[in-house]
């Protein structure tokens, strides 16, 4: 385990519903300690409050089968001013996403980076 | 006949004159207020929120994961974990860390001068404008008027604000406001009772306020809270996004991504 003081912080916060990050939610939701990759279809960029979201067809995990996953994004403010814009992502692109996966094990999580099937790298700076 | 009407015309023509003088003077008051004021120009961010990643953590806590230390920095001091609440604050307190799936309206004040957006301070002679970019803004009337009587008031999400130009200390009283948590999860349980005292200045790139609140209803002594702000790059305008996707619900234990209700047509 890389974090585990984070980590236990991390749970620490989660139950007494404290918010350690810039969101509007406890970030105790995505386990921090474990970066994940995944490879799909961009199904829909969602430039939304209070967070963006990207929907991604994409295997799950642990098997073949074809989901949808739904990775978590600051909002588009601040995603703005990273260089993100609303056709940033759109409905087909492939891209890899590296992400903290929810706890739960839903298909889903919060977005470390992402890089594009012509290899650029979507980041803090796009 | 003749001589009267050349008097009429003449009276009307002075007192245009002297109308467009008063204008004019008017103008002129204002121009010369405004150029005393100060001027604090930007999209502001908290401190701690600066360069925040795009998935939502901020540079301190990669750092503190990277020392393998505690994530010790308060990011959202206003958020009431450590306010000095009373007996009627606890419970609240309690009351609200038991609900674990409830959806925000937006960040309201107090947060919204702690959250995660940027802020812009429009600064006038009559008012000051606080504008974040979620629709909501704060109007700081500073032309000298009283608070309105209390008949004419009632709570509301970001209550109503007077204030007035201490030098360049803006010194700002609020009061009805809401309770902030119910519109707000993660904002503290204060009551319509609370009472807002604010004193923000421009500290050379930093934007500083002191916020202390006063409530006899939840807490035990008065709160403060120091908050700093600094200009975040990237942003050029102060774009408005609505509140309308908020995917946050709670399975139990945590929270998590609710499923996207929203269609590849936007229906």
């Amino acid at each position: 385990m890389r974090f585990p003081i984070a980590l236990a912080c991390a749970l620490a916060l989660a139950t007494t519903g404290a918010m350690p990050a810039q969101a509007h939610h406890s970030m105790a939701m995505f386990d921090q300690a474990r970066e994940v990759t995944v490879t799909g279809t961009v199904k829909e960029f969602q430039w939304t409050n209070p967070h963006s979201y990207i929907q991604m067809m994409a295997p799950e995990t642990d098997g073949a089968k074809v989901v949808e996953w739904s990775f978590e994004l600051g909002a588009p403010m601040y995603l703005y001013a990273r260089g993100w814009r609303p056709k940033t992502l759109k409905a087909g692109d492939k891209i890899s996403v590296r992400f903290y996966p929810l706890r739960n094990g839903q298909p889903g999580g919060m977005v470390v980076d992402i890089v594009t099937a012509d290899g650029r790298k979507l980041g803090q700076k796009a | 006949m003749r001589l009267l009407a050349a008097s009429g015309a003449a009276l009307l023509i002075l007192i245009g004159a002297t109308g467009a003088t008063a204008q004019e003077n008017a103008q002129q008051a204002r121009t010369e207020a405004f150029a005393k004021l100060p001027y604090w120009p930007g999209y502001w961010v908290s401190e701690q929120q600066a360069g925040t990643t795009i998935g939502g953590l901020p540079p301190e806590v990669l750092a503190a994961r990277e020392r393998g230390e505690p994530i010790t920095v308060g990011f959202m001091k206003l958020n009431g974990r450590a306010a000095p609440w009373n007996e009627e604050g606890q419970r609240r307190q309690a009351a609200r860390a038991q609900v674990v799936d409830r959806k925000a309206k937006g960040w309201g004040f107090p947060m919204m001068m702690n959250a995660a957006t940027p802020i812009q301070v429009l600064i006038t002679p009559e008012e000051v404008l606080i504008i974040n970019s979620y629709n909501e803004t704060r109007h700081i009337y500073t032309d000298g008027r009283p608070m309105p009587p209390l008949d004419d008031l009632w709570p509301t999400v970001a209550g109503t604000s007077i204030g007035h130009w201490e030098g360049d200390v803006l010194v700002i009283d609020t009061i009805q406001v809401k309770n902030p948590n119910l519109y707000f999860h993660g904002a503290p349980p204060l009551s319509e009772d609370a009472h807002y005292h604010e004193r923000m200045w421009l500290d050379g790139d930093v934007l500083r306020s002191e916020i202390t609140i006063e409530d006899p209803v939840t807490l035990a002594m008065p709160w403060k809270v120091d908050i700093a702000w600094v200009r975040e790059e990237g942003f050029d305008r102060m774009v408005q996004i609505d509140w309308d996707n908020d995917r946050t619900g709670s399975d139990g234990a945590y929270n998590t991504i609710e499923p996207t209700t929203v269609t590849e047509d936007g229906e």
